[in-house]
């Protein structure tokens, strides 16, 4: 490990650390707006953010918090937002599931399923005639390659010859919805291969294996002019058990949005899962680096930020 | 010279003069080039003309990715229904766009056939433009006269911003009505080509061909008339027309369009809420054969609304 990959790592935990403080804050009530945390999307996140290089166009969904705090690293901009203040990254205007950061390359987050990939070819065209030589990232859902425009986008950016990255989080899950439960399997390798498209899979949240990767990825699609499809598996964390009269023995509940009751920042415990579905549990794992204390010093920063 | 040819003339001028743009659309320059619309574009070294796939949805994102990353597009369509697949990013994607993006330097403009002939049978026959531009208070302009196919499509194709241009399908082949405006707003919404004292007649989508035959059958009855046409449907201000109305006390409103919301309606309530004038409102009749291959051409009994005017 070098002085850079330590610092990946204390970016992956900002963005556990922030959403925690974030979770804290909506179980007490403080959001008008509906959020999509990303527990479980830190390393994916903080690893498309490292890859990004100055002009790099990034095109999110309505689950972009992971996204937005791994490249800002801050948590007060992003929090003003979802309290909808005018000091939030977008005055306060816009909430969470559309949030973007155009200085940081993040132009377009959509809440509407698969509405993001058509203006991702529209921004990665732009590039080309403005002859720039970066790369449009765009990431999306499993449920979202459901939709039509995910054929005709992925068409569109291998016939106009758009060097981008194609990000397909699959978290086996469409709200309530596991994959097997509402359609039948769709075998990304095969439909890329299709278009003659790269396909890659990404699995592990190892950040630093994701990095390497995608850099070079950004440099093949760059070279080639051609975009690249990624499939990079995710568990979306925070699950919980509902208990009710209708549930007397408690009911699994899959975490889609809102705050979750399954992860508890009091536990001062920054991994949720001891396994390797947590990115944060991975990177402790894998590295010499005292989780408790960079953790525990960011979580002072940001405390801090708050007040 | 006919309206078609026309048209395609002021497209072509405009586009010479802008750089770093991309004009896209299924086979505008392949085959009939869209009936004529695109034929013998030429772009720029560094701008692009694309025959498009055939994925309307993903080419609306793809118009408003460029304009938010400084690129201006035009987005050709050989008719209107194609447009009801983009419909998300007409109201979506749009509206995030607006909301934040002040300092738009691009433009994104669709420019659609709307086919207003009739006979297509039930699909292909969409003729409801204020219906889609009302879906998210798009701005979008109709084309009938020289005047505003000069005006609308050198100051509008290319402005920074969103907007869709119609143009009617019916009027391809006819000569292109040569009318000297007397009056324009600044945006071009409004266009007064006469002005009279004794009937104020507005024309609304494709009926101006109509408002104007109506105005030369008043004069061989020695009623004058004020003749105007409203060329947008988002809303404007009718005050221009509520002061003619007033002196003429006599207003004529048409409009061809097959919306049940009909673009007119906005301009009626106006009226009924601020002054009681003699008020005739001309539509397309929507029998039970509305769905069928007919013609799409609106009828006016003009010896009736004459016989109204004169009351």
């Amino acid at each position: 490990m070098n002085i850079s990959d330590n610092d990946v790592l204390e970016n992956i935990l900002e963005v556990r650390i922030a959403q925690l403080l974030i979770n804290e804050e909506y179980k007490e009530g403080k959001f008008k707006i509906p959020i999509h945390l990303g527990f479980g999307h830190e390393s994916i996140s903080v690893a498309v953010s490292r890859i990004m290089q100055n002009d790099d166009k990034l095109i999110l969904t309505h689950r972009n918090a992971a996204y937005n705090l791994a490249r800002v690293r801050k948590l007060k901009p992003v929090l003003n937002e979802y309290l909808l203040k005018s000091e939030g990254m977008n005055g306060g205007k816009i909430g969470s599931m559309n949030l973007l950061n155009s200085e940081l390359g993040v132009i377009y987050s959509s809440s509407i399923l698969g509405n993001n990939f058509g203006v991702a070819v529209g921004v990665a065209m732009a590039e080309r005639i403005l002859d720039k030589s970066n790369i449009t990232i765009i990431l999306a859902g499993d449920g979202a390659i459901e939709e039509g425009s995910f054929h005709e986008s992925l068409l569109m950016l291998k016939s106009l010859e758009l060097s981008s990255l194609v990000i397909i989080e699959n978290n086996e899950w469409s709200m309530s919805t596991r994959i097997s439960e509402r359609r039948h399997n769709i075998d990304l390798e095969k439909f890329s291969a299709s278009m003659d498209v790269k396909y890659c899979k990404l699995s592990g949240n190892d950040p630093i294996e994701y990095i390497e990767k995608l850099k070079e990825l950004r440099t093949e699609s760059i070279e080639k002019k051609t975009p690249i499809l990624i499939e990079v598996n995710v568990s979306t964390l925070g699950e919980w058990i509902l208990k009710n009269d209708e549930n007397p023995n408690g009911k699994q509940i899959n975490y889609h949005a809102g705050p979750t009751p399954g992860v508890n920042l009091e536990d001062g415990n920054f991994i949720i899962k001891n396994e390797n579905i947590d990115p944060v549990y991975v990177i402790k794992k894998n590295n010499d680096i005292d989780i408790q204390n960079v953790g525990e010093a960011i979580l002072r920063k940001f405390r801090d930020e708050m007040v | 010279m006919k309206y078609l040819n026309f048209i395609n003339e002021q497209i072509r001028s405009t586009i010479e003069k802008n750089d770093n743009l991309v004009l896209f659309g299924q086979n505008i320059s392949a085959g009939s080039c869209l009936g004529g619309l695109t034929k013998n574009l030429k772009v720029n070294e560094n701008s692009k003309i694309i025959n498009s796939t055939n994925s309307e949805n993903s080419l609306c994102g793809f118009g408003f990715g460029m304009m938010m990353n400084n690129v201006s597009s035009v987005f050709f369509m050989k008719q209107l229904d194609f447009l009801l697949l983009g419909i998300d990013h007409l109201v979506n994607t749009y509206n995030i766009i607006r909301s934040v993006k002040k300092d738009l330097k691009s433009s994104f403009t669709i420019m659609p056939i709307i086919v207003d002939n009739g006979f297509q049978g039930p699909q292909s026959s969409f003729n409801n433009f204020g219906d889609i531009c009302s879906i998210a208070r798009i701005q979008g302009y109709v084309i009938s006269t020289k005047f505003e196919a000069k005006e609308i499509i050198s100051k509008k194709l290319f402005s920074p911003g969103f907007r869709i241009i119609g143009l009617s399908q019916r009027l391809f082949k006819e000569e292109i009505m040569d009318l000297e405006p007397v009056y324009s707003n600044d945006n071009l919404s409004l266009i007064q080509y006469k002005q009279g004292k004794d009937v104020t007649i507005v024309c609304f989508n494709f009926s101006l061909k109509h408002g104007l035959e109506l105005s030369e059958e008043c004069e061989k009855e020695e009623i004058s008339s004020s003749l105007f046409n409203v060329t947008s449907v988002t809303p404007i201000s009718w005050d221009k027309i509520l002061l003619d109305a007033k002196k003429t006390n006599n207003l004529v409103i048409i409009d061809d369009s097959k919306s049940e919301n009909l673009s007119c309606d906005n301009l009626a309530s106006y009226i009924a809420q601020n002054d009681v004038i003699n008020t005739t409102i001309v539509k397309k009749v929507i029998d039970e054969n509305w769905l069928g291959a007919n013609s799409d051409q609106m009828e006016i009994d003009m010896a009736n609304i004459i016989k109204k005017i004169r009351n």
